[in-house]
């Protein structure tokens, strides 16, 4: 086998190709493509433009902004339910006309004229949300005549009251101050966005009402069968829009207290064009208010500036319609492959040579047929059981694929029930000093039992590494735990980049993605014990009390990790070179310990190892069902000392009776036998084993 | 739709006096065909399941085009039809090929090019006003916007002889019922070996040819194209049209029928409260209350619900 | 472009030159003025911002105003709306920002620039306003006097409708955007005189915002209410193609008296010359650039600052009918398109 050099050791070693592939499953990076158009843009016209950056033009720019992107936002949260709102034109034109009329002719004071005109476009917005909401009307439809119809009104309404308004110049330093004054250096306007962006933003990201929009927009017919009030949710989505769009209508208002015929003309349009750049999807489900933001930006800062170059005229609408043309199809294209993208890239394998195995020809690890004759429990009544423990009246417990925790009952255990249900994925299990079962769920978290059957949580996240792009304080994968003598759980977790059914992407990858954690009880504090260990598997705590043991499988080690005493906090080595996947380990009657071998090595797969780039290369161009997997059909069952010597290992080469195994657990000088992939559970007596021995009271009724 | 229309027509026969004169109907006929036109267009694209914001601008710049070149003598009127029909054809054929190749949203598509097609065509065809006149020496062509045929006026003979080409485009030949399949499912229709792709093309390319026919009867029986009814409301009239007499914009549901039902009930009720002397303005308000009256109409009696409802039909 | 440049480079460079030599070769003929009113000039940026660089009107006024500014050495741009009051006042706002020493502009109606006009001129900038008129007075406002154009028109009609008439007295208005100071003054003139003249009937009187196909439509309308109608007016000939489109399309060119105004582009004396128009009023655009051209040199002569001075300038305007036309009476705006290329 070559030997990798140097360089490509360094290279593994110090460039962390990982990280794209979870930048890239970021939520955030969504908004990239928008994010750089937003760049562009104002990079193109800052350049172009002398003084586009000074204080004067930003303050301008930023007063518009204020309206138009209210009427941005108020687009976005119908984007969002699944709608879309065409009249927020015309009911902005509503707004303004209102406010100048109750102003101008009616004589109101600011303060009421204000919340009138919110209240009179929101019940546009509510008349919309009733029509679409309530009787299933379709929003484009819905919206475009409602665009005509407000529209009419308003050209009517001027014809009759224009001239009288035109005539009258409201004077009030409030209205005055909403039009042109500044609050802490910025416009009103502006001001007033931010309020509102922020109020939205909780409101979308933190709420309920926002999370059941979105739930709506992503499929209304799910949201409809959880039981979600869909009609009233969409309904008051409208609403809010139209009232968004009173408010924008009063800024203008005061802005520039015009009232004409071509007000808002073509703004549903420039709000829709400026929502969908911003990366939000027509037909819901993915949209946010720093979306809408970022369209309304990169939109008036095109329409301003284009207008501002003073290009011919034509030149302008030519330069707005090739930019919507390109930027929508980057945007497109983006969403379209990213997931593609993420695909190819988020697999990293990294270098790992692995050191040649044990013989299994010879020595302890000759194979045998030691389990060719183990006894069958509960076949076809249990699905993946990955773990099996047994208490001090030798009930026999085992998780299962489906969420419980199922128990059998001696002396022949075919009488079985659940025990409890978790849910998630059951697997590493210990009973702590009172008799509550303390379980790994994958997907879950750590839980513990009480003996009547009732589940707690004792913890589900971590602290977050300060340097992990992705986010590693949830729980993803618990794999197995033990307890040390003063009651703190130590447990593994495989993996922190994948979900529990990729865990043979995991073993490609062969990354120290893994950690032990511990949870102790006494504090309720969870602490990261030891990062970056390749696949952490089985946990045990070891003879002292001083030291856990715990096996790394695609390593092929098993080590141990003192945490107290002088060493406290180091790992060493305890067995290496194993010629396969060391999965759970369990004390043994004698003072040593069984470690499971769920599976073995392949020299394939060990050169693959040495090639990170052909695994890459695997990972992006064939299908995942044929790639180089670790085996896990065959295995083992090991015996080992403190010191790391491997004294026997059972095997069974038929593998008819029980096939494939991941944990073992000795009891009154039995052998039960779990396996991930089984259907079964096996035992098997043990000749020499003392009868009466069981873990719990070994390992708690010293202390005790 | 096809009730209201009949039962609305029944009314204003019935209540105005000089409604059901031939005079009248011909005046009603002719001022809804170029709307007609355009929604033979549009329905051609909503079939499968796309729509076309563009149409409007590529008819005023084409056919603007055309106008000038003719006026300012740089071509014979054949070639300047040649060459309008041919900016039309080409710029509806780049939004078939970003919408078909490129997978934009035919919404942005059309809309970007209708952006464009405007700007284009005022930056560098359309020099001078916004207003191209039709120079009064323009020849034949004149006809179709101000002629007539058997006494019926030529805009309604020619919206007449689309509508049937359209039908029998539709009903009879393959790439007619391919556009049906590719609306009803298009990625059945994909799987079933129908070229999908370019059939989309093919379908704005369509739209793009009916918009020249349509401007041409417009500039002509006006006597001048204003490319600034580019930022008006007709595109949104257009839309109406087609989903008001009962297309769906989720495709493959629809016929030239619809299209005619719908532009006869927008023909019928303008010109029964024109009859009627109510205002301009007011016109709109109860034509569009009228709208959603059937639009609501219509969901009473097809209701969706979020079980039945389509996910991202909007 | 590159050649217009170029040109206006020769333009300037020349007039240089013949300043100088003039200055240098015969000191005793020098203007001790021209020096001062040329510097008062140079450099100086005119910026122009009309609804929409799209029509006649504003091609011409623009033209005219960018060719002197090129001769004298100014700078001069122009933003194109396009018909968006939105995008005006957008323009407008960053114009503040920009800071140039003359804005001429058009308002689409009378409030939506007042208060930009406002901020302008309190910043020193020199607001010259064309044709319509906003609510607030500037520097200057070129226009022909729109009341008393209406006044005119009015009368015209009353003459051909009014008492004394074998006719129905009917008379239609079309007005454009209702606060846009063209049609908000002219009708202002016209209901004044047809309140004195209590025969007429206005049937109607409704907006087309500047918008042909508007027009078209309603008048259409009005046309099948009243086929015996006896005049229509329309505030404005672009816009006023639709409404003569309707009234030759429902045949009664011969019979309706169709008065409008405009700025005297080609296709009014052409629209004259079909029939189309009966008559129209010529407020020559041509002429009124060259009016805001002399209120520019005037605001920046007087070296007071913007605002400082605030002039009404009635631009002249006529009569016209069929007969009035000849070749060379309109202008042809795509000279001044070219120009403002």
């Amino acid at each position: 086998m070559a030997q990798a050099g140097l360089l490509t050791k360094l290279r593994y070693r110090f460039i962390p190709d990982h990280v794209i592939g979870e930048i890239l499953s970021k939520k955030w990076i969504d908004n990239a493509i928008p994010f750089l158009v937003l760049l562009i843009v104002i990079a193109v016209f800052g350049l172009l433009l002398p003084n586009f950056f000074s204080a004067g033009n930003m303050s301008n720019t930023s007063r518009q902004l204020g309206e138009f992107a209210l009427i941005c936002i108020a687009m976005m949260a119908v984007i969002v339910v699944g709608g879309i709102d065409l009249s927020v034109g015309s009911n902005f034109a509503l707004g303004n006309f209102t406010a100048l009329a109750l102003l101008n002719l009616a004589g109101w004071p600011v303060w009421a004229a204000i919340p009138a005109t919110i209240l009179v476009c929101g019940s546009v917005g509510l008349i919309n949300g009733v029509l679409i909401g309530y009787l299933g009307l379709r929003a484009f439809l819905t919206t475009l005549v409602s665009l005509i119809i407000v529209r009419a009104i308003v050209d009517m309404l001027l014809l009759r009251y224009v001239q009288a308004m035109s005539l009258s110049f409201f004077d009030n330093p409030v209205w005055d101050f909403i039009g042109m004054g500044n609050v802490l250096g910025m416009p009103f306007s502006f001001a007033l966005l931010i309020v509102v962006a922020l109020i939205g933003h909780v409101l979308i990201t933190r709420s309920s009402f926002g999370w059941r929009a979105m739930a709506i927009g992503g499929s209304r017919r799910s949201a409809h069968n959880i039981g979600l009030p869909v009609r009233g949710i969409v309904c008051s989505a409208y609403t809010i829009s139209g009232m968004l769009c009173g408010l924008a209508g009063v800024l203008y208002a005061a802005r520039l207290s015009g009232a004409g015929s071509d007000t808002g003309m073509g703004m549903e349009i420039m709000a829709l064009t400026a929502a969908v750049l911003g990366g939000n999807s027509l037909g819901g489900g993915r949209g946010s208010i720093v979306k809408a933001l970022m369209g309304a930006i990169v939109v008036l800062v095109m329409t301003n500036g284009v207008l501002r170059l003073g290009l011919n005229s034509g030149s302008g609408p030519m330069v707005l319609g090739l930019t919507l043309l390109f930027a929508v199809f980057v945007d497109v294209r983006w969403l379209k492959n990213r997931d593609k993208l993420l695909n190819k890239v988020y697999v990293s394998p990294t270098l790992v040579e692995m050191p040649k195995s044990r013989s299994t020809s010879e020595g302890a690890f000759a194979l045998n047929d030691r389990l060719s004759d183990v006894e069958i429990i509960g076949l076809g009544d249990v699905e993946s059981p990955e773990d099996v423990i047994l208490d001090e009246n030798d009930v026999l417990y085992c998780g299962t694929r489906r969420g419980d925790i199922v128990r059998f009952f001696p002396p022949d255990y075919t009488r079985h029930e659940v025990f409890a249900h978790i849910g998630g994925s059951p697997l590493g299990m210990t009973f702590d000093r009172a008799g509550n079962l303390v379980v790994c769920v994958g997907g879950m978290g750590l839980y513990s039992i009480s003996p009547d059957g009732v589940v707690s949580k004792l913890t589900d996240e971590t602290s977050r590494s300060t340097f992990s792009v992705v986010d590693d304080s949830r729980l993803r994968l618990a794999d197995d735990c033990d307890i040390a003598p003063d009651g703190r759980i130590y447990f593994s977790e495989a993996t922190v980049r994948y979900e529990m059914h990729d865990w043979p992407v995991d073993a490609l990858e062969s990354r120290g993605n893994g950690r032990i954690i511990s949870y102790d009880p006494a504090t309720g504090r969870t602490r990261t014990e030891v990062r970056k260990l390749i696949f952490p598997n089985g946990v045990c705590t070891a003879r002292d009390g001083q030291s856990i043991l715990f096996a790394e499988s695609w390593a092929c080690s098993i080590s141990r990790l003192w945490i107290s005493g002088p060493k406290a906090g180091t790992v060493e080595v305890v067995v290496d070179r194993l010629p396969g996947y060391p999965d759970n380990i369990n004390r043994a009657s004698d003072g040593t310990y069984w470690c499971a071998i769920m599976g073995m090595r392949s020299p394939a797969l060990d050169v693959a190892l040495r090639m990170p780039g052909f695994r890459k290369r695997m990972s992006r161009r064939i299908a995942p069902d044929q790639w180089l997997y670790p085996n896990l059909n065959i295995g083992c069952v090991i015996r080992f000392n403190d010191s790391g010597e491997v004294l026997e290992s059972l095997w069974d080469r038929s593998a008819t009776n029980h096939p494939m195994i991941t944990s073992m657990r000795e009891h009154k000088g039995w052998l039960y036998l779990g396996g991930i992939t089984n259907n079964r559970i096996g035992r098997i007596r043990l000749p020499d084993a003392d009868p009466t021995w069981s873990s719990w009271t070994d390992y708690w009724g010293k202390t005790a | 739709m096809f009730l209201i229309t009949v039962l609305l027509f029944a009314v204003f026969a019935l209540s105005l006096n000089n409604f059901l004169s031939t005079a009248n109907m011909l005046s009603l006929l002719r001022s809804v065909s170029v709307l007609g036109i355009l929604g033979l267009g549009m329905l051609v694209v909503v079939l499968g399941r796309g729509i076309d914001l563009s149409m409007v601008a590529i008819m005023a710049i084409s056919v603007a085009w055309t106008m000038q070149l003719v006026g300012s003598g740089a071509s014979s009127l054949s070639a300047a039809l040649a060459l309008g029909l041919g900016f039309a054809v080409l710029m509806s054929l780049i939004s078939g090929v970003v919408i078909a190749y490129g997978e934009i949203p035919p919404l942005f598509a059309t809309l970007a090019m209708g952006t464009f097609v405007y700007g284009f065509g005022r930056a560098h065809l359309i020099i001078g006003t916004d207003v191209v006149y039709m120079p009064g020496d323009i020849g034949w062509i004149k006809s179709i916007g101000q002629g007539s045929f058997l006494g019926v006026p030529m805009p309604v003979v020619v919206a007449f002889g689309m509508a049937m080409l359209i039908w029998a485009f539709l009903r009879f030949t393959k790439p007619g019922r391919f556009i049906y399949a590719i609306g009803d499912n298009a990625s059945a229709a994909r799987i079933a070996g129908i070229p999908v792709r370019p059939m989309l093309v093919a379908q704005y390319v369509i739209s793009g040819a009916i918009c020249f026919v349509a401007g041409l009867i417009t500039a002509t029986s006006v006597a001048a194209m204003n490319t600034r009814v580019v930022n008006s409301n007709m595109i949104y009239d257009v839309i109406l049209v087609v989903v008001i007499g009962g297309v769906g914009l989720s495709g493959g549901r629809g016929n030239v029928r619809n299209v005619v039902v719908g532009t006869l009930l927008i023909g019928v009720l303008m010109n029964g409260m024109t009859i009627m002397d109510v205002q301009y303005t007011l016109q709109n308000v109860i034509k569009s209350l009228i709208l959603l009256a059937a639009i609501i109409a219509d969901s009473v009696l097809n209701p969706r619900d979020e079980q039945t409802g389509q996910q991202g039909d909007i | 472009m590159k050649t217009l440049q170029k040109l206006g480079a020769v333009a300037i460079s020349a007039a240089m030159l013949a300043m100088g030599t003039v200055s240098a070769g015969s000191q005793e003929f020098n203007d001790p003025f021209r020096d001062p009113a040329l510097e008062s000039l140079r450099g100086k940026k005119i910026a122009y911002l009309p609804i929409s660089i799209g029509f006649d009107l504003a091609q011409a006024w623009g033209g005219v105003v960018k060719q002197q500014a090129e001769v004298y050495g100014m700078e001069f741009s122009s933003q194109d709306p396009n018909w968006n009051t939105d995008a005006m006042a957008q323009g407008f706002t960053a114009l503040l920002a920009d800071q140039p020493d003359v804005i001429v502009t058009q308002n689409p109606d009378m409030q939506s620039l007042a208060r930009l006009m406002k901020q302008a001129n309190a910043a020193g900038i020199v607001v010259v306003q064309l044709n319509m008129a906003g609510a607030v007075q500037t520097d200057a406002v070129v226009a022909p006097d729109f009341i008393g154009m209406g006044e005119q028109i009015a009368k015209k009609v009353v003459e051909k409708c009014g008492a004394g008439t074998d006719t129905s007295h009917k008379v239609s208005i079309v007005q454009g955007v209702l606060t846009g100071g063209v049609s908000f003054y002219q009708i202002q003139g016209i209901n004044k005189v047809f309140a004195e003249n209590p025969e007429i009937t206005v049937v109607s009187s409704q907006a087309a915002d500047w918008d042909a196909s508007k027009a078209r439509a309603i008048t259409e309308t009005v046309l099948q209410q009243h086929p015996d109608i006896c005049a229509v007016i329309d505030v404005w000939d672009g816009q006023g193609v639709g409404t003569g489109a309707a009234i030759k399309q429902a045949g009664l060119s011969d019979k309706v008296f169709y008065i409008t105004s405009g700025g005297g582009a080609q296709s009014m004396c052409d629209m004259l010359k079909d029939g189309t128009f009966s008559a129209a009023y010529n407020y020559d655009a041509v002429g009124m650039g060259r009016d805001a051209w002399t209120a520019i040199m005037v605001a920046l002569q007087n070296g007071q600052g913007g605002g400082a001075i605030k002039t009404q300038i009635y631009s002249p305007y006529r009569y016209m009918t069929k007969d009035d036309v000849r070749d060379g009476t309109c202008f042809n705006p795509e000279e001044y398109a070219r120009i403002l290329r």
